[in-house]
């Protein structure tokens, strides 16, 4: 069992920490002030392969290791947790399926430009109705000759200001619970597909995400992804891959933390000493700092699960509600030891505490994860 | 045009903490770099690459472990890399190393038209590598390199010296030691980094490779001992005086006489 890096492993995140440092952090407070997404920094990130981490060189993608793809997306999260949530999405949900299901001239067409970052990619599952429960989505595809006709609401769509290929869940044989789901790839410039406003949210705000409505739109049959009725497969397989990103990506933002407070703790003084050397608030930073490497060992573990083909279904969800629950904590700790200062936009802190609440949330709530970890310790 | 860099890792200065009672770097847990200037000089060998076509080939001498840096390089742009490793490269000094690394240089073929190092690292910050170096293979050099260009079979470069900017005509081949400002250091696609490490090979010399003697390498070969090492006293604050000019002056007067720096006789003059 090797529990090290490896060399390349070590390489690749002193280089994105390098970048995430000196383009990404120094641009966290505006967009989440502002909310507005920072094309000319993705243009960047598109030419250093960000967008096609896991994706073979022959689309494209940088073709890295499933490991190594985490601690990108960790590296990034812990700079600026709305661009590593954009990263995290457009890789894990978006172009990874189109690869792991499409076909040859679907990779072509469509995994190609998701991989060299010309389009944003989105997943497009969650409805006013259907969240948590996947089998009551609403959105229906209609086959009429060599076309689907689609129809339906998606709300909450990560990325979906700034899209241009989605993935859309609908269910083609209504009658058929779970197996009557299918995936259409759905270019956003499309006739019938409307995005709706940007959502006003708590954290993340840097990440345009808007609902998706689909009115009469037409798309060819040769845009579905997999066959009919795959729905539901490619929507687990993806999950279980998308649950590592957004664990990876909470680790970043309990790193941001943790790095953050250490520096708080050691600057400030208070009763003639540095607050660093009150045990209450090394207690704070040891507990935090055990979870950390716990999470980070729990994300790695599952990963290389993924890397060598096996099952990591139960491990991505065990990695994906423990590394999101620890930034929560982490970053509640932090605002703690920053006290009054940590309650003011002056120090990033409270942002880290907004921006980590959702991964408890999204892709999967950390209720969902426990019933996926209990029925595979229940159920084998 | 053939290139060669000289590369050296060294701790990431961020990180580096000194052992007080030893006198030494602490290793343990600091991550190993490329020394920035030698980044400087990677990226002028493949600007000028893709000027004027040839091939980069980047050369370390260090322990297993600096394959790393190596495999970065690769990363970066280099065509080929070469590590030489030798338990007994060991300890050198900055003679052995030049040494060792010209000995290599001497074996390249096609022989290069222009060596490149960084001009001085961020852990010795000697500066005399490259200059031995050149020494050693009867090259002309100019160090401190922040401009190159190609003119026919012949250099034109600049460095800034004195406050003056030299703009000089050098022959080829040559070494030249280059400094920051010459050319930005990009960063690094990832897919750059994967291929680096998983397709791509680094070559290895040993001291039979390179038909040298223990005496000659390492610390055997070196001829300076590093006898006593210590952390400068840090400087302490600047004291400003206000006033006008008379009392600025006495002021003076008296601090510099307290210091015994001016004869008592001569500051009452």
């Amino acid at each position: 069992m090797h529990l090290e890096p490896t060399m390349k492993q070590a390489v690749i995140r002193r280089s994105v920490r390098k970048f995430a440092e000196k383009r990404l952090a120094p641009a966290a407070v505006e967009m989440d002030r502002t909310g507005d997404f920072r094309w000319d920094i993705a243009e960047e990130m598109a030419r250093l392969q960000y967008f096609g981490l896991e994706i073979p060189a022959r689309y494209g993608g940088a073709g890295l290791d499933s490991v190594s793809a985490a601690i990108v997306i960790e590296e990034i999260s812990r700079a600026n947790a709305a661009v590593g949530l954009c990263v995290s999405v457009h890789n894990s949900v978006s172009a990874y399926p189109v690869y792991l299901f499409g076909s040859e001239e679907q990779r072509q067409r469509f995994l190609t430009p998701l991989a060299q970052g010309k389009k944003i990619g989105t997943f497009c599952l969650t409805e006013p109705n259907a969240g948590s429960d996947v089998s009551a989505l609403e959105t229906s595809a209609i086959r009429e000759g060599e076309e689907y006709i689609l129809n339906g609401n998606k709300i909450f769509v990560t990325n979906g200001g700034i899209s241009g290929i989605n993935l859309i869940f609908a269910k083609t044989k209504p009658a058929e619970k779970g197996k009557g789901f299918s995936v259409f790839i759905v270019e956003s410039e499309r006739e019938g597909l409307e995005k709706g406003p940007i959502e006003d949210l708590m954290g993340m705000r840097g990440n345009p995400v808007c609902p998706v409505s689909l009115r009469d739109c037409r798309v060819p049959s040769e845009n579905l992804l997999g066959v009919e009725g795959d729905g539901l497969k490619i929507a687990l397989s993806t999950l279980c891959g998308g649950r590592l990103g957004i664990a990876a990506q909470a680790l970043g933002i309990a790193q941001a933390s943790l790095d953050a407070s250490i520096k708080y703790a050691k600057e400030r003084h208070q009763f003639g000493k540095a607050i660093s050397e009150f045990g209450a608030i090394q207690d704070f930073l040891a507990e935090v700092g055990t979870r950390i490497e716990a999470g980070r060992l729990l994300i790695y573990r599952a990963c290389d699960l993924k890397e060598k083909g096996n099952n990591y279904t139960k491990e991505s969800a065990m990695a994906k509600v423990y590394a999101s629950e620890v930034a929560v904590d982490a970053t509640r700790a932090g605002v703690q030891i920053h006290g009054g200062y940590g309650y003011t936009k002056a120090y990033p802190i409270e942002r880290f505490y907004r921006d980590a609440k959702v991964c408890e949330i999204y892709e999967g709530t950390s209720e969902v994860q426990r019933m996926v970890i209990a029925r595979s310790l229940l159920h084998g | 045009m053939e290139i060669v860099v000289c590369i050296k890792q060294v701790p990431d200065v961020p990180t580096v903490r000194m052992d007080r009672e030893r006198m030494t770097i602490i290793r343990e847990g600091v991550e190993s770099v490329i020394n920035p200037l030698d980044y400087v000089a990677m990226e002028a060998a493949l600007e000028l690459r893709q000027k004027v076509g040839g091939q980069v080939r980047v050369i370390t001498m260090g322990p297993p472990q600096s394959e790393v840096a190596l495999r970065e390089a690769l990363a970066v742009g280099a065509d080929r890399a070469i590590l030489l490793t030798d338990p007994a490269f060991a300890g050198a000094d900055t003679l052995a190393t030049s040494h060792v690394l010209a000995r290599a240089i001497e074996r390249l073929d096609p022989f290069p038209d222009m060596v490149l190092c960084g001009m001085q690292t961020t852990d010795s910050d000697t500066g005399h590598i490259g200059p031995q170096i050149a020494e050693e293979l009867g090259l002309p050099q100019v160090c401190g390199v922040n401009e190159i260009h190609v003119e026919g079979k012949d250099l034109v470069v600049k460095r800034l010296s004195d406050g003056f900017l030299d703009t000089i005509r050098v022959a080829l081949p040559t070494l030249l030691t280059v400094t920051k400002g010459l050319c930005p250091v990009r960063d690094l696609p990832l897919g750059a980094l994967e291929a680096a490490f998983s397709t791509k090979d680094v070559l290895r010399w040993s001291i039979d490779d390179l038909d040298l003697r223990k005496d000659e390498v390492g610390f055997e070969g070196s001829a300076t001992r590093v006898r006593r090492l210590r952390i400068p006293l840090p400087r302490g604050n600047g004291e400003v005086v206000e006033g006008s000019p008379e009392t600025l002056v006495n002021h003076l007067l008296r601090r510099l006489e307290a210091l015994s720096i001016l004869d008592e006789e001569d500051g009452k003059e």
